[in-house]
């Protein structure tokens, strides 16, 4: 297993990512329908080893998406409805005295899970939220000075609505950083809509989803997927684009390092999704918006001024030199 | 913008250069020089050409025009300057002299490329004007139109281009006092008398070259023996023509000079031109002539031969190698033409300058005493020279089977002789030559004149000049009013009326041995032609076609330049092909905005060049794939995707497709980045 990890991914194993990617997002499209990009989006998240934050308004399908996701990976899956009365302990388990043995057990929550739907998280108060977004970075939720670690895949899918609604938390900067994409779904387009509508259809429908795959797949296919090669151009295309949003005026928090190397991991696992056992720049580009925009933070003025992020971003990837095959 | 702009001010100046030489080929030359030179910038800009490299290649190329057999590379380059100042003025077109012209153009335009001082193209067009200035002695520009022109272009600039390059305004003040101290100086100079200007050819001595060339005095009697044939024909005023105008009296003959240099050069003559002259312009059709002679009228000016030389003192033209029948050209000269009124009470002068034209090495004792007693009573130059006109031409017969010779002794035998053959006979050289030497005996400079007497115009408006026109008459000079012909052998001649000359004859009437007849016939007096100035007709010889060739010097090099990037993107395998494609978008200009990854841009124009697709792909997987890759399609695509390109770009960008030298800089920005 050690030897096997050191060597770089090949382009067998490449190909049989690729199909099963392809299975992954046609099960979910069932349920879902007319937004593969962001199926793929949130596939890559979960090959990535990163959780992903599905943001928009109420009636979008996001919750559809996660269940559809879990239901298409097989594996265990659970929700958490985020309330503003919602403990930490609700989301993490507790330890219960059990009278028949008459011991303190550990009685494990929902993050026990492959994947954890955590639903409208911006709800829930800030002690609720971090307590999820440990687990999320840790891998390992401590009890009583005990550490029980979920089991792997772990994806996290959490939505929230906008800020701006009425009766939310908004997420701190440091624990957005922790998601590694965020992704909004939209409307669908008014051909799938059509569709979404016709009664029948089977869509929306979670417990259509077939499952294609199995947790333990996915995780290696996770570990294989982190040495595809990036060659050292894309690495500092990467960090150009990083240091272009440190120095943008509109910015008040540019991209972090650790926003960068999710960008890394991101692109292996899109680039192996498309078939390639190399990264392309344009990889990159198509990446740069979901795994960083969330992670920048804009300054009072660009705030008022109606900036978003991804508007900077945007900038800041049509300003950087994109690296190209040349002769030197 | 900015090099255009400076481009722009150079091109007046330099322009303007031109009026050095003559004609216009050299203002279109000094042009291309400066095209030239700002073509030049991309090498040194983008393909890292040293401008040293450049400046090397500009001193070969002057080597090459300039070059002579004998001379070394670094005595023939500085040379260049010195045989231009010495040139005729305005100087012939011809590659040597336009030499110095294209390097001065070529490196200050090249300076002011490469420099991106917005000081620089003012500096550039200050010296290129200094430089005309000095070489026309301020005659090119005489009422500053040129300056302020170039003042204005340099402050339309300094307005205009600071701020749109900068993109933003600049403050008004600094260019503005900078407008008006240029405009001050521009106007002062346009008021200013423009007397006294600076000559810089007078710091440099005109080549003379030492010439054995035979006084054609001796011919006088061999053109009287073949008296019908024709020697030459004239079109223009009658004038009498000059071949040659002998100083040097050694006692045994007179002696040309032997010292020439190019017509109109600075140096002036030793005794000044008179008050009063008149110049005239005659187009000249060599015959039978023959020798090494220009027939020319007065002091010339101007010829149109490239390489007539002239002896300044005495005016005499003289071409290199024999005359040969039917060589015409145009010669402009002046002669001095002072009233009779005038040198009744003329003076003579007496100083060093004067000093060669009394000469006279042992004259013997009778001849100085014939010209003395000859004189006396004579009281001015003018009178004596009169008197010894007379005196010379009284009793002795024109004779052209006379003896040769103007020795003492031929002159002895030629004045007082009684039976002997010659006595009392000669030719006009016999003539000429006693009235000279008697009148250098009294303190008159004299000198003797070879040359043809005017001829009446024919009907179609040539003067035909025979063997029998050839004659030589004396010359005395004035002070003030320069040389004046005397003609002992007729007494008429073109020099001071008869009328004047028997009014003084009258007066002196004691001195002749006996009285004076009259002329037979009023001669045929000259009138002074209008000044003319006609402009100098075009350089003969072929066109400088050196000089043409210099502009397609970057060309090629530019052309190697690029075969050679070509090559090294060949070798380069796919990701080569690629910047290959890069190249080819650059000159069809569909410069990919810089965040078009290949695969984007192949996409971009797969519409005509399907085959950037697949080499997008390639290059992508050779780039940024673990391992090397070799495609030897890559190659064969990057070129029909170039072809695809070339189809749709309109025919100016094709023509220029092959020495475009972008991709040099394309290349040199992303290498240095």
């Amino acid at each position: 297993m050690t030897t096997l990890e050191s060597t770089a991914i090949g382009e067998d194993e490449i190909a049989a990512f690729r199909a099963l990617h392809a299975r992954l997002g046609d099960a979910v499209e069932t349920a879902v329908r007319g937004k593969r990009e962001v199926v793929d989006l949130v596939l890559v998240s979960l090959f990535a080893g990163g959780h992903v934050l599905l943001e928009d308004v109420p009636g979008t399908g996001k919750t559809t998406l996660a269940r559809a996701v879990a239901g298409a990976l097989g594996g265990v899956s659970r929700r958490v409805q985020f309330t503003p009365d919602l403990l930490p302990s609700d989301v993490t388990g507790t330890s219960v005295f059990d009278p028949q043995s008459a011991e303190v057990r550990f009685r494990p929550g929902p993050v026990f899970a492959n994947v954890v739907l955590a639903d409208e998280i911006n709800r829930a108060a800030a002690k609720t939220q971090s307590a999820l977004l440990e687990v999320m970075e840790e891998h390992t939720v401590t009890v009583d000075g005990v550490g029980h670690v979920v089991p792997a895949p772990f994806l996290v899918v959490a939505t929230q609505n906008p800020i701006d609604l009425d009766g939310t938390y908004r997420l701190p900067e440091a624990q957005l950083d922790r998601f590694m994409i965020r992704v909004s779904i939209g409307y669908p387009d008014a051909e799938h809509e059509l569709d979404v509508l016709r009664p029948g259809s089977g869509a929306g429908r979670v417990a259509g989803v077939p499952t294609v795959s199995n947790p333990h797949e996915v995780a290696s296919f996770g570990e294989r997927l982190g040495t595809l090669h990036v060659a050292d151009p894309i690495l500092r295309y990467i960090g150009e684009l990083g240091t272009a949003t440190r120095e943008d005026s509109r910015l008040r928090l540019g991209a972090s390092t650790r926003g960068l190397r999710a960008l890394v991991r991101c692109v292996q696992v899109h680039a192996a999704a498309r078939g390639r056992h190399f990264v392309v720049p344009g990889d990159v580009q198509e990446l740069a918006v979901p795994v960083l925009a969330h992670r920048l933070v804009l300054t009072r003025e660009a705030l008022l001024a109606g900036t978003t992020t991804e508007e900077v971003l945007a900038e800041v990837l049509s300003s950087v030199a994109v690296p190209r095959p040349e002769a030197r | 913008m900015r090099i255009a702009w400076g481009a722009s001010v150079l091109l007046v100046a330099s322009v303007h250069l031109g009026a050095g030489w003559q004609g216009v080929l050299p203002r279109l030359v000094f042009a291309g020089a400066v095209l030239v030179a700002f073509a030049c910038l991309p090498l040194v800009r983008w393909a890292k050409v040293s401008a040293l490299v450049l400046l090397g290649f500009a001193l070969v190329g002057a080597y090459a025009v300039a070059r002579t057999d004998e001379a070394a590379p670094a005595s023939v380059l500085l040379d260049l300057v010195p045989r231009l100042l010495t040139a005729a003025r305005p100087a012939p077109a011809t590659p040597t002299l336009l030499v110095p012209g294209v390097l001065l153009v070529f490196l200050v335009a090249l300076a002011v490329a490469v420099a991106r001082s917005s000081f620089a193209p003012a500096l550039g067009a200050a010296v290129l004007y200094t430089a005309t200035a000095l070489l026309t002695a301020g005659r090119a520009d005489p009422h500053g139109v040129v300056a302020l022109a170039l003042v204005l272009l340099v402050a339309l600039g300094w307005l205009v281009v600071d701020r749109i390059e900068a993109g933003r305004r600049l403050p008004l003040g600094r260019p503005a006092a900078v407008l008006g101290v240029l405009g001050a100086v521009t106007l002062s100079a346009t008021v200013l008398p423009s007397a006294g200007a600076f000559e810089p050819r007078e710091l440099v001595r005109p080549p003379v070259s030492d010439m054995a060339v035979t006084s054609p005095l001796p011919r006088l009697a061999f053109w009287a023996g073949i008296g019908d044939t024709e020697l030459l024909r004239v079109r223009g005023p009658e004038r009498p023509l000059r071949l040659v105008a002998l100083a040097d009296y050694t006692g045994a003959t007179w002696r040309a000079a032997s010292l020439y240099g190019p017509i109109g050069a600075v140096a002036d003559p030793d005794l000044p031109p008179g008050a009063r002259v008149s110049e005239s312009t005659i187009e000249v059709t060599v015959g039978a002539l023959g020798g090494t002679w220009l027939p020319a009228v007065g002091r010339p000016s101007a010829v149109s031969l490239d390489g007539a030389a002239v002896d300044t003192d005495s005016g005499s033209l003289v071409l290199p190698g024999e005359l040969t029948p039917g060589l015409r050209y145009d010669v402009t000269g002046s002669t001095d033409t002072p009233d009779d009124a005038d040198l009744l009470t003329a003076t003579v002068p007496t100083g060093p300058a004067a000093r060669r034209y009394v000469t006279l090495p042992g004259l013997p004792f009778s001849l100085a005493e014939y010209a003395r007693k000859a004189v006396a009573g004579a009281s001015t130059p003018y009178e004596k020279a009169v008197a010894l006109e007379q005196v010379v031409r009284l009793d002795r017969k024109p004779d052209v089977e006379a003896p040769v010779g103007s020795s003492y002794a031929r002159l002895e035998t030629f004045l007082f002789g009684t039976t002997e053959s010659g006595a009392n006979a000669g030719t006009a050289e016999q003539f000429a030559s006693a009235f000279a030497v008697l009148a250098r005996s009294v303190g008159l400079p004299t000198r003797v004149v070879v040359g043809f007497q005017p001829v009446p115009e024919g009907p179609d408006g040539v003067r035909v000049i025979r063997g029998s026109d050839a004659t030589a008459w004396p010359e005395v000079y004035f002070d003030r009013w320069g040389w004046v012909p005397f003609d002992p052998v007729s007494g008429t001649g073109s020099g001071p009326s008869p009328a004047s000359k028997r009014e003084v004859l009258d007066r002196l009437a004691s001195i002749p041995p006996s009285p004076t007849t009259p002329p037979s016939a009023p001669p045929p007096l000259a009138q002074p032609a209008a000044p003319v100035a006609l402009p100098p007709a075009p350089p003969a010889g072929g066109p400088p076609f050196v000089l043409l060739a210099v502009p397609l010097v970057p060309v090629l090099l530019l052309l190697a330049l690029r075969t050679g990037h070509r090559v090294r993107l060949r070798r380069a395998g796919v990701a080569g092909a690629w910047s290959y494609v890069l190249d080819s978008l650059l000159l069809a200009g569909r410069t990919p905005r810089r965040d078009r990854a290949a695969p984007d841009i192949a996409h971009d124009i797969a519409g005509f060049a399907p085959s950037a697709v697949p080499l997008a792909a390639m290059a992508d997987r050779s780039a940024f794939g673990p391992s090397a890759v070799v495609e030897p399609d890559a190659w064969r695509l990057a070129v029909e995707v170039r072809a695809g390109l070339r189809r749709v770009v309109p025919w100016y960008r094709r023509l220029f497709w092959s020495v475009d030298p972008r991709p040099l800089r394309r290349h040199h920005n992303r290498v240095t980045r």
